[in-house]
């Protein structure tokens, strides 16, 4: 027998003979009414989790991970409002049944059947995934599993003190809000939610407001490890800056008692609190989980008997609230509406193709209020004396510290997150004098950890900021990988396009920086963010196309909510000189404020037979070669992609036209780099004779062969005319 | 088998010529009842409800006014509620229109039959003493059904722009399934009327004795209720309700100073919105059937354009209704003989 029937049965049968398990009695501020409605909704969640159990045995159902035994969790939306935003816990079912009551017009039991059955109509995803969620309730889909919704909460919960100085044009969140966080006892353990702790610790230890309530459900196991006893209290009582709570999540008026203090403690001192509840896991992890398998019978069996709707149960019917027949009564009225809901739902229609799964892939275009830019005025007072170098060519970094500061000057709601970008202006100085010129609130000095700087972002997203943080180096960015792959670039997608968070997100990056740094500062793979569905990756070789091509980042996350990486070619800040020492060539001087590169557009240099496509350094280093190629006769057509993500295919076979070779300069790695996706576009789309070259796979060396693993002017006139000469 | 019924209560305007006679014909039954609806009418000087309701000829001046519809079409509802057979329907929930809302909190046990009275009467008469603006209906489905591209923009866009003129006063006063409700004053009201184009040979129609109800011009009306209605005669309901923003209230967990607030407040003030209503009720609770209380029968198309607005059940449109009604009744308006049959 499934094991929920077991616990169902139970209840039913303990409910009639009295046999509830001891605890405290009833107390606190919970009202009557508001017991019994936390606990209709503790019964709707649990009905719902057998319902899932049902539906899948019969093929109509494909999720099961449940709510049962953490049912308290009830309580804790209870004393929280319906407009706290909440990153929740997979766990959560109760937390979603009972806010639903509080807001009129949601329908829990049919949009969480919904859910299960992966009907289209299910209002959070549309049926692309089972996760709890809601815009009307402010709770945006989790699909984490490790805890990786912690930092994008740290984040939303930054941001309500920062929009009460800067208030964006699309903000969400209450100025008297707080953000809620939950998660298990297991995933407490995992490195993100520790960063985003920590990084809360951090914040608050310095007094910035950061209105923040962590609950952690400990039902002291994670899948199969237990959780050592008193592990989670002993970790998180005693962090600076962060008040610790304890509740008996299985009491449902101790639950809400505890979470009503710490949420008013958060509330009105704006500082983060971890509300710890002690909870019970029953079933196992999931439907296909046997937890006999790996624990004894006595242990589960414990959880059981000590389930949490026995507990109401009590507290209720000692209380003289209601009677164990009105108890039972609300637990069958339940279980009912989930049978006749569900009967219904599973005759919805479901996601047929790729197309209807990939239409939220790219999150829906949003109405921003024009602007006609700064004046002159304003722009002379912020520029002051770099005002009078604007019609002197400049090296990329200057070029993009002014594009920087214009866009900052015209949209209030960007703000920049990084390591060092704020008071030193970043390693390489392209954020030099921003903090004097709109403040450290809008410049972030980070602490070092890439998986907070990027869910500051996200969860400042959350809340109508634009923000563009900063990645220090390209290969910082692995570590915190999982914040663009698993969060930003997923949020649209299962919520609808309801829930985004657009964003440009600046990386330093790639090689042949003279001997400086070896890998760790020179990484030339961009693999990791190329098979990212729906970002946009851009990557600027010269000053002016990176001015003009920033701006139609910071279009496409205001304007079209995209997620964008704008990725920032080391080597070429500085670069001055193409061919000779002082000759300037590389220098640019800064185009004005509304001129824009638009996504797609490809940089086309001279017209002959034989292309070149590249970019970033690549491109540079191409024209290099194109000079020592035409005085061998061999005339070429360089094409800087400038878009990486996605391919550029239109722009680059426009360019072709006329062209009889091809040949692909990728400075990144042979393997999963953009000389792959180059090949097989050209394979698919042309007959045209094409080659490659790209670096080796191999990491970058420090010294004096810092650069021979890529490919350079000479290689590129090599291939060139390897390629040129080939029959 | 006992089939699962969501019970919906009338509103305005569902008391009329054919109605005359309603509470003698169909519910001789209930004299104890209405005896103790007629002493609180005496009680206040009014014109009893059973003397409303034997009147020799159907009177429009006199059966429309607020003071008396309103009692006379809450007694009518409240005994068919009373007359439904509970042996056959297991009510799973109980809703309303409009004025229906008050119905439907003393069929739910929310207030007592008096309480109700009082409720409705108080209302009815505050409503028709002050009789603040008025009400027109104006349709954005054509008659299959299927909503009219732009249709309910253009009514948006007529409303708000006729609403910002001096001395205009117009705004959303009920969503009707596939029609909405306008609030406003003359000047607003006959804008709109001459402005709009008439549609089905009717629409829009200024709704006579109507006051302009769910909208802020009863602000002064909503004050004076809370005033005279006490929260006390509130009590936890029996049955779930489902109130005009689809919001539900089960027994044993309801707020009842939220349940008096919303009542004599939002839902006085601010538009009504039966669609979200029906749309709770129909997803939410799924029942089998949907039972609308009498008097009358204008009720029904509005509901069956909801529940096909909410897909219930698979009804899309209005054909896909008509076919499903044919199968297995599941709409069943106790005002239309039949129909009636089938539920008491």
């Amino acid at each position: 027998m499934d094991r929920a029937d077991i616990v169902d049965q139970a209840f039913r049968s303990k409910l009639v003979k009295g046999e509830l398990p001891g605890g405290q009695p009833a107390g606190g501020p919970l009202s009557q009414h508001g017991a019994v409605a936390i606990f209709r909704a503790q019964c709707l969640s649990r009905n719902l989790d057998r319902r899932s159990r049902k539906m899948q045995a019969v093929g109509q159902g494909y999720y099961t991970i449940g709510s049962s035994g953490h049912e308290g969790m009830a309580a804790v939306a209870a004393a929280l409002r319906p407009d706290d935003m909440a990153f929740l816990h997979y766990r959560d079912g109760a937390f979603q049944t009972m806010r639903s009551s509080q807001v009129p017009g949601v329908t829990p039991a049919w949009d969480m059947l919904l859910s299960f059955a992966t009907a289209t109509e299910d209002p959070i995803s549309g049926g692309r995934h089972k996760v709890l969620g809601s815009r009307r309730m402010m709770i945006p889909p989790q699909t984490s599993t490790i805890a990786s919704h912690l930092p994008k909460a740290v984040g939303a919960a930054y941001s309500i003190g920062l929009a009460k100085r800067h208030a964006p044009e699309h903000m969400v969140l209450a100025d008297d809000g707080l953000v809620m966080c939950s998660f298990g006892d297991a995933s407490s353990n995992h490195s993100t939610a520790q960063g985003a702790i920590n990084t809360a610790c951090w914040t608050s230890f310095q007094s910035v407001p950061l209105p923040l309530l962590f609950v952690c459900e400990d039902n002291g196991i994670g899948i199969s490890t237990r959780t050592p006893q008193g592990w989670v209290a002993a970790n998180y009582s005693i962090k600076p800056g962060l008040k610790y709570f304890f509740a008996d999540g299985l009491n449902i008026f101790d639950t809400y008692r505890v979470a009503q203090e710490a949420a008013d403690y958060v509330r009105s001192r704006k500082k983060p609190a971890f509300l710890h509840l002690g909870l019970v896991r029953l079933y196992g992890h999931a439907g296909p989980d046997l937890q006999q398998t790996y624990l004894s019978k006595d242990i589960f069996e414990g959880w059981e008997a000590d389930e949490p709707l026995l507990h109401s149960a009590r507290l209720l019917i000692d209380a003289g609230i209601l009677t164990a027949d009105e108890v039972l009564a609300i637990y069958d009225q339940a279980e009912a509406q989930c049978a006749r809901v569900a009967a219904e739902v599973v005759t919805r229609p479901r996601l047929q193709n790729a197309t209807d799964v990939m239409a939220s892939l790219i999150p829906p275009k949003r109405v921003c209020t024009p602007t006609n830019g700064p004046s002159a005025e304003a722009r002379a007072q912020v520029f002051g004396s770099d005002i009078k170098q604007m019609d002197s060519l400049q090296p990329m970094s200057r070029i993009l510290n002014w594009a920087l500061t214009d866009l900052m000057l015209e949209h209030g709601e960007i703000i920049m997150m990084g390591e060092d970008i704020g008071l030193k202006g970043g390693v390489y100085g392209v954020t030099q004098k921003l903090a004097t010129r709109f403040g450290p609130d809008r410049m972030i000095d980070t602490l070092l950890d890439e998986q907070s700087i990027l869910g500051l972002a996200i969860g400042m997203a959350h809340n109508g900021f634009v923000p563009m943080p900063e990645i220090q180096f390209l290969a910082y960015l692995h570590n915190a990988e999982d914040q663009l792959r698993g969060e930003a670039a997923t949020l649209s997608f299962f919520s609808n396009g309801q829930f985004t968070n657009p964003m440009v997100l600046r990386i330093a990056g790639l090689g042949y920086q003279r001997g400086f740094g070896g890998h760790f500062h020179n990484d030339n793979s961009l693999a990791v963010l190329r098979d990212i569905p729906g970002i946009v990756v851009a990557c600027p070789s010269q000053g002016d196309d990176a001015a003009q091509m920033l701006r139609e980042c910071v279009r496409l996350a205001r304007e079209e909510q995209r997620v964008v990486v704008f990725v920032e070619p080391i080597a070429l800040y500085p670069m001055r000189d193409l061919h000779a020492e002082k000759d300037g060539g590389w220098m640019r001087s800064y185009p004005s404020p509304e001129k824009r590169i638009g996504i797609g557009k490809v940089g086309v240099t001279g017209d002959g037979p034989l292309a070149i496509i590249s970019y970033g350094n690549g491109h540079y280093l191409s024209q290099q070669a194109a000079k020592k190629l035409s005085e061998q006769d061999i005339n070429t057509r360089i094409i800087d992609m400038r878009w990486l993500v996605p391919l550029p295919v239109k722009g680059i076979l426009g360019a072709l036209e006329g062209v009889e070779k091809v040949l692909i300069v990728d400075e990144c790695r042979t393997t999963g780099n953009q000389s792959e996706a180059l090949m097989a576009m050209l394979h698919e789309n042309t007959d045209l004779p094409h080659a490659r070259i790209a670096a080796e796979d191999s990491f970058i060396a420090t010294g004096p062969a810092y650069a021979v693993t890529m490919p350079s002017r000479d290689s590129i006139v090599g291939a060139a005319k390897t390629l040129w000469s080939a029959s | 088998m006992t089939q699962t019924a969501v019970v919906i209560a009338p509103g305005r305007g569902t008391y009329n010529k054919p109605e005359l006679g309603y509470l003698a014909r169909h519910h001789a039954d209930k004299t104890t009842l209405f005896a103790e609806f007629d002493a609180y009418r005496t009680n206040k000087r009014q014109k009893t409800v059973t003397e409303l309701d034997s009147a020799e000829r159907y009177s429009g001046p006199t059966h429309t006014r607020g003071d008396n519809a309103s009692p006379l079409i809450y007694a009518c509802a409240y005994a068919d509620f009373q007359s439904i057979d509970q042996k056959q329907f297991d009510i799973v929930g109980v809703t309303g229109n409009s004025m229906g809302w008050y119905i439907a909190l003393a069929c739910a046990g929310a207030l007592e039959p008096i309480g109700g009275l009082e409720v409705v009467n108080t209302m009815g008469t505050l409503m028709q003493e002050h009789l603040i603006g008025g009400q027109l209906i104006y349709p954005f489905v054509d008659e299959s059904w299927c909503e009219i591209p732009g249709r309910r923009d253009e009514i948006a866009t007529a409303m708000q722009e006729i609403d910002a003129r001096p001395d205009h006063t117009l705004g959303l006063s009920i969503e009707l399934g596939g029609m909405l409700v306008l609030a406003g004053d003359a000047a607003g009201l006959d804008a709109f009327e001459n402005e709009m184009p008439r549609v089905q040979e009717r629409f829009p129609m200024q709704l006579q004795n109507h006051a302009g109800f769910h909208s802020a011009l009863q602000e002064p009306v909503a004050e004076l209720g809370r005033a005279a209605l006490p929260q006390n005669l509130f009590r936890q309901p029996n049955i779930p309700l489902i109130d005009g923003r689809g919001a539900l209230w089960s027994p044993k967990s309801s707020d009842l100073v939220a349940l008096w607030d919303y009542t004599l407040g939002h839902q006085v003030v601010q538009p009504y919105d039966f669609t979200a209503a029906i749309r709770t009720a129909s997803r939410e609770l799924m029942p089998d059937v949907f039972i609308i209380l009498g008097p009358g029968t204008t009720l029904g198309g509005a509901t069956a354009q909801a529940l096909t607005m909410s897909n219930w059940r698979g009804l899309g449109d209005k054909a896909s209704f008509q076919s499903s009604q044919s199968a297995a009744v599941r709409l069943l308006a106790m005002g239309m003989e039949d129909q009636r049959r089938l539920v008491v």
